[in-house]
């Protein structure tokens, strides 16, 4: 037991990681032709635009759903809410938001151009933290859209009347899971503008936009999406849920900044923050790297369901930086 | 003539500071039984400390630093060696006081008199000074008045927020450059990766001996302790790490034997304050010979000097240099941060960890930083209800026999607090059978 433990902490998580997104990749991607069918309502971009994907993507079914007329909440389809988040739930708990860290195919997608941008030796790029932190907060918005406009659809507007249908599924529009995954299934019939309706039009050209900053941006942003990502923050409610944890016990932290110099995300309070055990943060994809990078002997530490799985060592932190 | 006169002084001062190094080595090897056979490499370098055989040019060179807060992988991967030029020399300070003001504090003296009295123009080529309080500011531009190439390295004053961060990483980026033109060496990332792992080995087994100083009872004073992480200012990185790694290996066999230099009663105590640096090591011995213990200690000159570690993500300059930064700036507890919470932190932590029954706290007179942090880790300790002696001194021995008196006294009080502790818990468990 002892020397699977030791075997563990030393090892390296980026090669880990590494191999299981591609693992994951290939069955969210092309699932379907194995018959793969994890589920339906999955914390992560499974896009139904893919020809065959091993699972659905949640927001998908979630904006459906909210397009509901106000006096039919409380009736089947209302529950179907309710329902469907449960089944999210079911699936969410056990990995947290490590959904992200390990699974998400556009999270994947990301962290490949990373990789290449790394093996080109192009550098990354600085920005103010300060001003970032108020871009964040644009995952929280789109996720309110992405519940409202539905709803708009459906229930008269003061003033404006219902949204058209072209409204309908207005994230899936500018998602990048709808743009850029199919072209892994050879299709490219997604990049392309809708001239059939002036709103269709607009959504299009925007889905455009953002996969163009897609592209950009995570070439010299690590995960450059994420930090706005909608899914991201509706996971973030459910946090505590989780039974994979990231905790940290700050009596033995030196705020060394090794974990935050890790951390894709610019995640500050990894390291500056000694006071809370639970460290999982909004944009916390739960890739664990920071606990790689973390000298301290359990001074970070992967739980599930309070037993711990993975640790901060002195002896994996030289292995590792060997 | 007047030539004549100034070299007779300088000899004279000379051979003073190495009286005094000699003395002091002799105290610390001779008033103490059962010295481990490890330490001799250490003792013999400290006692030839700035002498030609332990600077040699031999075509490397020599860059000297003045704090811990110098990244000293970045000399190393500029082909260079680091120095660090801290004195603890009586002597020294003494020809330094000749024309600073008088309450500078005893380190700066020292180093400006050593600098006036030996003359290291021709031997460092560069003398790396961080921005870190106010005299070394200073010293900085004195310095360059007499000659020297000396380098100031610019600190922020606080450590917390990510302006301050990326000043710092920006600083230490334009050292780098400097460095390259100063030596005509590139720094390439496979170069800095070989600085990086020549570094990370000494703090490995500089972390080896501060988890061996947390056995209770001790199996190595504070006084070897102190002088392990001297020697390391001046020794060759690689020589140093073999030399620590074989008194490692030593101890460790020791542990198991069973041996122990003093028993669990003795009192343990944490030192923290300004630095005790070779051959100023007063405070620390008095506290020993007295039968008290430093099993560890919280300062810049000893513990603090490698036991930060960096880690980069991606193997590039732009990525690894900043790494480095940061290690040295945001574990850091020097008392010119402000806010500086993370030194009570650390003390508290250190007190938990290696079992301490008290602490110590020196501050060099005209160090106005550890003075006046003194209230507030006082403050903090008499919360956590851990007894604190604090010690203004510098490095004459005149006040040795009145600072013996006090030393003894706070070890006395321990030792009866430790006792009636003890006896309660024996009673304690004597009402539970
Ligand atoms: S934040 Fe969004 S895009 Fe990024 S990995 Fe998570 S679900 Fe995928
Ligand atoms: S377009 Fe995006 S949000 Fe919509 S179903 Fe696909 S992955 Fe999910
Ligand atoms: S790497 Fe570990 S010790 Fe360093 S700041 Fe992060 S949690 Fe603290
Ligand atoms: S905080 Fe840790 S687990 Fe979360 S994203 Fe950053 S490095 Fe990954």
């Amino acid at each position: 037991m002892n020397k699977i433990t030791k075997f563990v902490n030393n090892a390296s998580i980026k090669r880990f990681r590494f191999w299981f997104q591609i693992v994951a990749f290939f069955i969210i991607i092309y699932g379907g032709y194995a018959a793969i069918e994890i589920g339906e309502n999955l914390p992560t971009f499974a896009c139904p635009y893919l020809d065959k994907p091993g699972g659905t993507c949640f927001l998908m079914g979630l904006q459906h759903r909210f397009t509901l007329p106000f006096d039919q909440f409380i009736s089947f389809r209302g529950l179907a809410i309710i329902t469907s988040i449960l089944f999210f739930l079911a699936g969410f708990v056990f990995l947290n938001k490590a959904w992200c860290g390990y699974v998400c195919p556009i999270g994947t997608l990301q962290d490949w151009f990373t990789k290449i941008r790394q093996k080109l030796g192009i550098r990354y790029s600085n920005y103010s933290e300060k001003k970032f932190k108020k871009l964040k907060k644009i995952k929280y918005i789109l996720l309110a859209l992405l519940i409202l406009i539905p709803l708009g659809i459906a229930n008269s507007i003061p003033g404006v009347g219902k949204l058209s249908h072209d409204w309908g599924v207005p994230f899936c529009m500018v998602c990048p899971g709808r743009t850029v995954l199919p072209i892994f299934n050879g299709d490219f019939s997604q990049l392309t503008i809708d001239f059939s309706s002036k709103t269709k039009m607009v959504f299009t050209f925007l889905g455009m936009a953002v996969t163009g900053m897609f592209f950009a941006g995570a070439f010299y942003k690590k995960r450059f999406f994420c930090f706005f990502c909608p899914m991201s923050a509706f996971q973030f409610i459910f946090k505590k849920l989780g039974l994979l944890r990231l905790v940290k016990d700050g009596s033995k932290c030196t705020k060394c900044g090794d974990c935050y110099r890790a951390c894709d995300m610019g995640i500050r309070e990894i390291a500056d923050d000694v006071e809370n055990k639970d460290i999982v943060k909004d944009d916390c994809m739960m890739c664990f790297k920071c606990v790689a990078a973390c000298p301290e002997e359990g001074c970070l530490k992967v739980n599930f369901l309070s037993k711990t799985i993975y640790k901060a060592t002195e002896e994996g932190f030289y292995k590792r930086t060997k | 003539m007047e030539k004549e006169r100034i070299e007779k002084v300088k000899k004279h001062i000379r051979t003073e500071a190495a009286l005094e190094a000699g003395q002091v080595l002799k105290k610390i090897t001779d008033n103490f039984p059962d010295n481990p056979e490890g330490m001799k490499y250490f003792y013999d370098l400290l006692s030839r400390q700035f002498s030609e055989e332990i600077l040699p040019k031999n075509g490397k060179k020599l860059i000297g630093t003045m704090c811990v807060q110098v990244p000293d992988e970045l000399i190393l991967a500029a082909g260079a060696k680091p120095v660090r030029v801290c004195s603890g020399s009586f002597p020294y300070d003494n020809a330094g006081a000749e024309f600073m003001p008088a309450k500078t504090c005893s380190m700066i003296k020292a180093i400006m008199g050593l600098f006036q009295v030996e003359d290291f123009r021709e031997k460092f080529d560069m003398l790396v000074i961080p921005t870190t309080c106010d005299q070394k500011k200073k010293t900085t531009e004195i310095l360059k008045d007499m000659g020297y190439e000396a380098y100031s390295l610019a600190m922020p004053s606080r450590k917390d927020d990510d302006n301050s961060r990326y000043y710092w990483q920006n600083s230490v980026k334009e050292f780098a450059a400097d460095l390259m033109k100063k030596t005509g060496n590139k720094i390439t990332k496979e170069s800095l990766k070989k600085a990086f792992d020549l570094k990370n080995e000494a703090r490995y087994e500089f972390r080896r001996l501060f988890k061996l100083r947390m056995k209770n009872p001790a199996v190595i004073y504070g006084k070897d302790a102190f002088l392990i992480a001297n020697a390391y200012f001046t020794d060759d990185i690689e020589s140093w790490t073999a030399a620590l790694k074989k008194l490692n290996d030593e101890l460790e066999k020791k542990v198991e034997e069973g041996f122990s230099v003093a028993n669990a009663k003795v009192p343990r105590f944490l030192f923290t304050g300004s630095p005790p640096i070779f051959p100023n090591m007063k405070i620390p011995l008095l506290v020993e010979e007295a039968g008290g213990l430093i099993a560890i200690d919280e300062v810049c000159s000893s513990s603090r000097l490698l036991y930060d570690m960096p880690s980069y993500d991606e193997q590039g300059l732009y990525d690894m240099i900043p790494a480095i930064a940061d290690c040295y700036l945001k574990p850091c507890t020097c008392p010119c941060f402000v806010p500086n919470e993370e030194r009570k932190d650390k003390i508290s932590n250190l007190i938990d960890m290696f079992n301490i029954d008290g602490v110590i706290y020196q501050a060099f007179s005209g160090c106005q930083l550890y003075e006046m942090e003194q209230k507030l880790i006082g403050n903090f300790l008499m919360k956590k209800g851990v007894p604190m002696l604090y010690i203004e001194s510098d490095y004459s021995p005149e006040d040795t026999g009145q600072l013996s008196t006090r030393v003894e006294a706070f070890i006395e009080s321990i030792k009866m607090k430790k006792k009636s502790s003890a006896a309660k818990k024996e009673e304690n468990k004597k009402d539970k059978k």
